[in-house]
């Protein structure tokens, strides 16, 4: 039997697919609102993601000595897009919360729609808030 | 040629091998739903968006109205037909309300009930184990003021290959002292899976 050129070509492509399957990007956009100043950041570390799901309107206040943060994202694809998110919280020294118990959370947005996600500040102590969006079929 | 043959072949047998061995890794908390049943995602996404609900619900903070008061949190009742561990899952709201400073605890559900700790005083004054001046005194444990349960039904539909399961987690916050239901939330999950044509 004899290997031809055009075999050892596709073989090639084969592996490069299922090595390239393997690689999930994880990143994605990043909302960062310091509570006390008002200044709000958006970071776009993925840009698939940036081009698939805007985040349209941030704002925030405060409940029963708890703040709050409300982040719109609005979605400019024709299909269903599913996101996932997590709100996490830092104090006055910048250190993280109990990160433990704040999860990601699905976000299931229709066609050129804009969905409000809403995160409660697990302590008294949070004067910031990190909201972190991703891709649902890039989670492991 | 005979060597590009046998390579291949050691090649496919490594390939084949590596394949044996069982691969132990930590993963995230947080992961895509793989099956329709309950999943650790679900009671994490669960137990936090319930908590946040009730920090921040009007009637909760007319309720407290600036003191702290001594709640309790029963296991949640399980309708469903799965094994869930529902007392885990309340000692997490447990967990998650403590941390806010917003409530104080007391605990009726775990092992070593009030009625167990009072009787083993007594028992140990009798003896004269202890300092009798120094001896906790029964009737001085905090009375409580609410509680806090819930139930988790489901609806489940199979339809051919198709299985579509809806879970409900029901839980709320009643005054003891009114009788009034302070708070009350729900989280609604709904799952869906296909079997392939050829299941092997």
């Amino acid at each position: 039997m004899k290997i031809s050129k055009s075999m050892i070509t596709v073989a090639i492509v084969a592996a490069g697919l299922a090595g390239l399957s393997g690689c999930k990007n994880t990143s994605g956009t990043i909302v960062k609102t310091d509570h006390l100043t008002g200044a709000s950041t958006i970071i776009t570390e993925n840009a698939r993601l940036a081009h698939r799901v805007a985040v349209t309107k941030t704002t925030y206040d405060e409940v029963n000595g708890l703040k709050r943060v409300h982040i719109t994202l609005a979605s400019d694809r024709n299909k269903v897009l599913r996101v996932d998110y997590r709100i996490c919280w830092f104090d006055a020294n910048g250190m993280e919360i109990d990160p433990q118990t704040k999860t990601y959370r699905n976000l299931i947005i229709e066609g050129h729609d804009g969905v409000t996600v809403t995160g409660v500040a697990n302590s008294p102590a949070a004067v910031s808030s990190k909201v972190r969006v991703r891709e649902t079929s890039q989670a492991e | 040629m005979k060597k590009v043959y046998f390579s291949l072949c050691l090649i496919c047998c490594a390939t084949l091998l590596s394949g044996c061995a069982t691969q132990v890794k930590e993963v995230p908390l947080d992961r895509t739903a793989s099956t329709t049943r309950i999943e650790p995602q679900d009671i994490r996404r669960t137990v936090e968006k319930m908590v946040e609900s009730l920090l921040v619900a009007p009637g909760v903070k007319e309720a407290v109205g600036g003191r702290r008061p001594v709640l309790d949190v029963e296991p949640m009742k399980n309708r469903t037909m799965q094994h869930i561990d529902m007392i885990s899952l309340t000692e997490s709201v447990r967990m998650q309300l403590l941390r806010s400073g917003m409530f104080r605890f007391v605990d009726r559900s775990s092992i070593g009930t009030a009625a167990t700790d009072v009787e083993r005083i007594n028992q140990e004054n009798q003896l004269g184990l202890v300092d009798s001046s120094k001896a906790v005194k029964a009737g001085q444990q905090t009375a409580l003021d609410m509680y806090l349960t819930g139930t988790l039904s489901e609806i489940k539909n199979v339809d051919g290959r198709t299985t579509d399961q809806y879970y409900k987690f029901s839980m709320f916050l009643k005054d003891l002292k009114t009788g009034e239901l302070v708070w009350a939330d729900e989280q609604e999950i709904r799952k869906e899976s296909t079997k392939p044509v050829i299941n092997w």
